[in-house]
């Protein structure tokens, strides 16, 4: 049951669009329990949205590859001729979490819940979620950090920018559906910009010393789903139900 | 890294005679400092040294210190932000209540089938050990932390424990004519007073009730949850759950929890103190004996 981006949506954006209704400046924050309402001004990153665009193999924002170092170019190149004969070699089919990026493109919608502390990024595939504080900062004894599927997040504000800093991920997961690789060392910035109130540009750089030559970045855009209901969605593997 | 942040221990403590004089060589820990460090270190594969803690808490500046501080349970009676967990829990409906739950004889026989087959060295296998969601009630008998959060006419709850996920929707009365069966039904919710009154249906027949009872289909489940105030503000979550299922009770019966507001945790390393808990990878709840036999905990 694949997520398809409908057409009727996009018409609905369209009319929102066209009617002015900016819910980025609308500054309403009702639905919080008041002690949990952002300042005013902040902007509204709450609801539902979906990725457009499908992103398969990420490439650099100039449309160039990942600059990969030579160990970790060998090991893009094994990744792929084992996706070619075997698919499940990718670590998605053993459904553990996807990491960061990668959960980002997933092809599912995803909902946002932001509050003054912190935002919630919640992804429908295999029921995911990551809560991100804009409180507390990412922790700074690297050395120490049990790796973890999602890493160690920490957000904050770049003028009307969310900005989210991961460490701490986990080497085995793969950055996207082409088997791009990366060591424990990643560091990945996601920031998030509002283009109107239904859309998101969304910029990512990564930095993996131990992958990557440089610092590298990629966009992605992100569209709201308006009345969209996240579905239950449950990845199992070698199951007896 | 850890040498500049010993060394700014060392001048922001310096009136200390004791402090750290070189990495890995620190003060003694007061009890309750240490007391600290173990529940810190509580579900962390790798302990923190005493060092490492201490350089935890004295580094950074005075925000960042703040940043770390526990917050505590908000005064709102409808704010139910923050960090809630059941301690040790557990469920048995054959004893809960003092009375046991209304079995038809049929699920009295299933259930005791089952105690017996266990009694007798069976491994159970339920949707959750196999890293399915849970179901409704059984998450919320689970010892793992929680989080709420709220979106327009939604509340999420958010459960370490298999990262199960919650859609309460506030916006609808009833689940729509062509929901499908879950594990986690179709949640319709609507605030009474202060108390969240959360209405469940359209389960599948998958997940057990406690760790032996099953439920049908027809499972309805009604969640009233309500913060409930002591002297220290208020410190607990009280969830009154009413299971209503014709095909497998005699009537609807309900069972209470407690959950009380963990600020302490909410400074454990990690989404902000929901540590990730990958079912998929390391399924907690399964446990192989050194003769090898597999326990489903």
């Amino acid at each position: 049951m694949k997520f398809v981006f409908k057409p009727v949506l996009l018409a609905v954006t369209a009319v929102l669009l066209a009617g002015g209704v900016s819910a980025a400046d609308s500054d309403s924050w009702a639905h919080l329990p008041a002690a949990q309402r952002p300042d005013p001004g902040t902007p509204d990153y709450t609801g539902k949205w979906a990725m457009p665009t499908p992103i398969r193999a990420l490439k650099t924002t100039d449309g160039k590859e990942p600059p990969l170092l030579p160990a970790a170019k060998a090991k893009y190149a094994a990744n792929q001729a084992a996706l070619k004969t075997n698919p499940k070699s990718d670590p998605i089919a053993n459904c553990w979490i996807q990491g960061v990026p990668r959960i980002i493109y997933a092809s599912y919608p995803m909902l946002i819940a932001q509050d003054k502390d912190r935002v919630n990024l919640v992804y429908e595939t295999n029921h995911t979620f990551r809560i991100v504080s804009l409180r507390r900062p990412l922790p700074k004894w690297d050395d120490d950090l049990d790796p973890h599927w999602l890493g160690y997040s920490a957000g904050h504000w770049d003028g009307k920018t969310l900005v989210i800093d991961t460490i701490g991920q986990h080497d085995q997961s793969w950055l996207d559906y082409s088997g791009l690789p990366h060591s424990e060392k990643l560091r990945v910035q996601e920031r998030y910009t509002l283009d109107g109130p239904d859309r998101i540009n969304g910029e990512l750089t990564l930095t993996d010393p131990e992958t990557f030559s440089q610092p590298w970045s990629t966009r992605f855009t992100l569209v709201r789903q308006p009345g969209y209901d996240l579905k239950e969605n449950v990845c199992v593997r070698d199951h007896k139900m | 890294m850890r040498q500049m942040l010993v060394l700014a221990l060392v001048i922001v403590a310096g009136m200390s005679t004791a402090v750290v004089a070189q990495e890995g060589t620190v003060r003694k820990l007061t009890p309750a400092e240490q007391a600290q460090l173990d529940t810190d270190n509580k579900g962390r594969a790798t302990a923190m040294t005493a060092a490492q803690w201490l350089a935890r808490r004295s580094g950074g500046n005075q925000a960042e210190r703040k940043a770390w501080e526990p917050t505590p349970p908000p005064a709102d009676p409808r704010d139910f932000t923050g960090l809630w967990q059941l301690p040790g829990g557990n469920i048995n409906l054959l004893q809960e209540n003092g009375e046991g739950a209304p079995f038809t004889p049929e699920e009295a026989k299933r259930t005791q089938q089952l105690i017996d087959a266990e009694a007798h060295g069976a491994v159970l296998t339920d949707a959750a050990s196999q890293c399915f969601p849970h179901g409704v009630p059984r998450l919320n008998f689970a010892p793992y932390p929680i989080r709420f959060a709220y979106l327009p006419g939604e509340i999420l709850m958010l459960h370490e424990v298999g990262h199960n996920l919650r859609l309460i929707h506030l916006d609808r009365k009833e689940a729509p004519k062509d929901t499908p069966q879950s594990f986690l039904g179709y949640s319709v919710g609507h605030w009474e007073g202060d108390t969240l009154v959360v209405e469940t249906s359209h389960f599948n027949d998958k997940t057990p009730l406690d760790f032996h009872s099953s439920h049908g289909t027809k499972l309805k489940v009604t969640e009233r949850f309500q913060k409930q105030k002591t002297s220290q503000g208020y410190t607990d979550l009280v969830v009154h759950i009413t299971i209503d299922d014709p095909e497998h009770f005699t009537r609807p019966f309900t069972v209470v929890r407690h959950w009380p507001f963990r600020s302490d945790m909410a400074a454990t390393l990690g989404a902000d103190g929901i540590t990730e808990y990958s079912c998929e990878e390391n399924n907690r709840n399964v446990e192989t004996t050194s003769d090898g036999r597999v326990i489903i905990k």
